[in-house]
């Protein structure tokens, strides 16, 4: 297939998430986890048969949610609690939901409540990973984990299902890194858009499926995107919890930005390492988990999240930098301040823009970022 | 807890409390190192290594019983954080960047040790405290216990606790001492014991002490929990509610019904509110916030025991434990009614509050309602509203 045909395979994909799921689990008569984001170990659902869902938000409406929670909660849980709440999820046959917030710590109970599923669990990880300690208790975590799916599927999860789900997870990770630096170079052959499009496609799509249009995509593009069209873009990081609008991607492209790192639980911040595939893969899964780049929910001490952001910033030579966050993400908004005062002190412009599943609106959003793009553009 | 029936112990209380925090600039001035600690926290290990711990949260309590908080919080406002987060944050923030202090300057931390029992915005704003005043952070970790309490989440608080103390004696330059540690859990023991006889006696009927004055009383079980001072004052509180049952003097005049709530109190109204309730002659005799100042600690493995008694508390446990703990005060209290207050400021004891209510009406076929507000935000607090849902309900118990 040529490079259009794929990314609108992917674009329709991601549109069109449920009746995929449901043919999927028609055709494989496999188990499909859900589970909200980040962070969650897919390997581990993987390796135990299953096919790991994350669950993105959606723009359907939230009235069905107000019965349970209070609408100053996050537009992401809300919607995506929405979207089970409507029987739009019911192709689930669990839901793995991982405590890096209030608001994910207190919808864990509620949903088990008003939408139990066949599995529900909590992934309980580690919120300080600068200690001994951390990492301890993470492997005994994760080890819980893996109990829990063996106790659903019936039998043991082998330490080599474990070492497969891995590398599988690792060469997508890698495909998807190629992508994005095929796009860094030449953004007029993989926009924005396509870009985010294609990561968010790998949180709902079986990885077996999404890997070979991947590398039929890298293919596609290695042989379209000789030249490089980056010099004539300007080069911006995206910080926050997710890509909410897509549509904020189309107005990057539209006045000439390119994206080139961020710290997004539905971008790099996915796909930017590799678990290691030697010694024991629980561990492994624990120290992928700890050296991670850090976000909202944990800013490490050794790592703290703004000298990450202005590194990355520096490393990519960025000329702006969009906060992009969700109305009523606490966790966002008490790092905000310091890591904008960050940005200012290197002299970097930034954007703060909030936005909510299914609230956002689009013609403020644009506006808002074509003038930063002029002004930041004219900084070249 | 009309005026006239004010509490002797109160004018103490006010002179611990006021000694609490000389105490604390006194520290300042003497070199001992300030620690910011969380309310839900084995602030035990630094009374016994000598640290002055100092509560922001009861700063933020503070300026929202004196109806300042929203004027706090708008100079944190200014810098970008929002008045959705917790206030008792917005208020500690907001103090640091302010040129006006309605209610003393907060202490600046020399280090920051923040527990997450409680919720995930204690760490989020101690973080960024600790950028502000340039001191190290530590946080002990505390991953929910969704049913049982298991070794891997007891065993990780206490390798966190060894490595707690190993960063205090870093600090104090000195090795800790177990056998101090033993006295003050003894005397946080003790002081606990007395708190809840204290809070028991609102099972009588009519009661003496009711929640109202809990709210009031509460303070030195927080921030002098593990010293003389605070089993001293308990006692001589426990003393006066005894006189008070023989000389049959109750908390409200005409006690009628005996009402559950929950949680923390709305603490600008704090009279309006048991005004309200006294006026119906409805007694509020528990909440799962003043009845969580209970701990025992066990001398003999004070590491263990510290992390059981901190890590097990209903602010880290699920949804369902809550209900049946919610359940359990109503049937030891033996109430008609409850009232549950969904608290825009805090997250994690406000989601879950509508399931819980009509999963409790069910259970218990007692009348309850919800109402929404902000613990300490007069902006986010309508009367109008806030009294209609509440005549409502107590019409529902007549
Ligand atoms: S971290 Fe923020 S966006 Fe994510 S679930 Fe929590 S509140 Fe919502
Ligand atoms: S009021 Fe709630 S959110 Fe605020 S510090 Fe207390 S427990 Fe945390």
């Amino acid at each position: 297939m040529i490079t259009s045909q794929l990314i609108s395979y992917f674009n329709e994909t991601i549109n069109d998430h449920d009746r995929f799921v449901e043919q999927w689990k028609r055709t494989s008569g496999g188990k499909v986890i859900g589970f909200l984001l980040t962070d969650v170990p897919e390997e581990l659902i993987h390796a135990a048969g299953f096919f790991p869902y994350g669950i993105c938000g959606s723009n359907v409406g939230q009235e069905r949610v107000d019965a349970h929670l209070q609408n100053w909660a996050c537009s992401l849980v809300r919607s995506s609690f929405a979207l089970a709440l409507q029987g739009r999820l019911d192709f689930l046959d669990g839901l793995i939901i991982p405590q890096t917030c209030d608001t994910t710590r207190m919808v864990s109970g509620i949903w088990k409540h008003a939408r139990p599923l066949p599995l529900m669990e909590n992934y309980l990880l580690p919120r300080q990973v600068d200690r001994p300690s951390a990492r301890t208790y993470l492997v005994g975590e994760l080890t819980r984990l893996k109990g829990r799916l063996e106790n659903y599927r019936g039998t043991v999860i082998t330490n080599d299902e474990i070492s497969k789900s891995i590398s599988l997870y690792n060469s997508n990770r890698k495909l998807l890194r190629r992508i994005f630096s095929l796009h860094e170079q030449n953004p007029e052959c993989i926009s924005n858009r396509n870009l985010y499009a294609l990561i968010r496609a790998a949180l709902i799509m079986p990885r077996e499926i999404l890997n070979d249009h991947l590398r039929q995509l890298v293919d596609a593009l290695q042989q379209d995107c000789q030249s490089s069209s980056a010099a004539a873009q300007t080069r911006l990081i995206i910080s926050g919890s997710v890509i909410e609008p897509l549509e904020i991607l189309d107005y990057i492209d539209q006045a000439g930005g390119v994206v080139v790192g961020d710290d997004l639980q539905n971008g790099w911040r996915y796909i930017e390492a590799d678990v290691r595939e030697s010694g024991d893969p629980l561990e492994a899964l624990a120290d992928y988990q700890i050296n991670r780049i850090p976000f909202a929910a944990y800013d490490t001490v050794s790592n703290p999240r703004r000298h990450f952001l202005v590194h990355l910033a520096s490393q990519k030579q960025a000329q702006g930098v969009i906060f992009l966050h969700l109305k009523y993400c606490e966790t966002e908004n008490y790092d905000y301040y310091d890591n904008m005062q960050a940005f200012n002190k290197i002299s970097i412009p930034t954007l703060r823009i909030e936005t909510e599943f299914g609230g956002s609106s689009m013609g403020q959003l644009s506006t808002r970022v074509q003038a930063f793009m002029e002004m930041v553009g004219g900084e070249v | 807890m009309s005026k006239k029936n004010a509490f002797k112990t109160t004018g103490l209380m006010k002179e611990l409390m006021a000694n609490y925090y000389a105490k604390g600039v006194e520290a300042k001035k003497n070199g001992i190192p300030v620690a910011w600690v969380t309310a839900v926290f084995p602030v035990e290990l630094l009374y016994a290594a000598g640290l002055f711990p100092y509560y922001p949260e009861n700063f933020g309590a503070m300026a929202g019983a004196r109806k300042v908080a929203n004027q706090l919080s708008e100079v944190a406002e200014t810098k970008g954080y929002f008045n959705d987060l917790c206030a008792y944050a917005r208020c500690g923030i907001g103090d640091a960047y302010a040129d006006e202090h309605p209610v003393g300057k907060i202490i600046k931390p020399d280090l920051l040790l923040c527990c997450n029992t409680q919720c995930g915005s204690l760490p989020k704003w101690f973080e960024a405290a600790g950028r502000f005043y340039n001191a190290p952070y530590f946080l002990l970790d505390s991953p929910q216990i969704v049913e049982q309490p298991d070794q891997l989440c007891k065993q990780y608080f206490v390798d966190q606790l060894k490595e707690m103390v190993s960063f205090i004696e870093e600090i104090t330059g000195k090795p800790y001492d177990y056998d101090r540690l033993s006295e003050v859990l003894a005397l946080s023991n003790e002081a606990c014991r007395l708190w809840n006889e204290i809070l028991d006696s609102a099972a009588l009927k009519p009661a003496p002490f009711g929640f109202f004055d809990a709210c009031f009383h509460m303070a030195p079980i927080v921030t002098w929990r593990g010293t003389p001072e605070a089993v001293t004052y308990y006692r001589a509180l426990k003393d006066e509610v005894d006189e008070r049952l023989n000389k049959g003097v109750y908390a409200i005049p005409d006690e009628r019904y005996k009402i559950y709530f929950d949680h923390i109190p709305v603490w600008p109204k704090l009279r309006w509110f048991s005004d309200l309730f006294a006026n119906h002659g409805a007694l509020v005799v528990a909440s799962q916030y003043t009845h969580s100042w209970a701990y025992s600690f066990d001398l003999n493995r004070p590491l263990e025991s510290l992390a059981e008694n901190y890590t097990e508390q209903f602010v880290n446990r699920s949804f369902n434990y809550r209900i049946q703990l919610k359940i359990n005060f109503m049937e030891k209290y033996g109430v008609d009614g409850f009232v549950l207050f969904s608290n825009r400021s805090c997250k994690p004891n406000a989601f879950g509050l509508y399931d819980k209510h009509k999963v409790i009406s069910q259970k218990t076929g007692l009348p309850g309602v919800v109402f929404d507000a902000d613990m300490s935000d007069l902006r986010f607090f309508s009367e109008n509203q806030v009294k209609t849902r509440l005549e409502t309900f107590f019409e529902q118990l007549s």
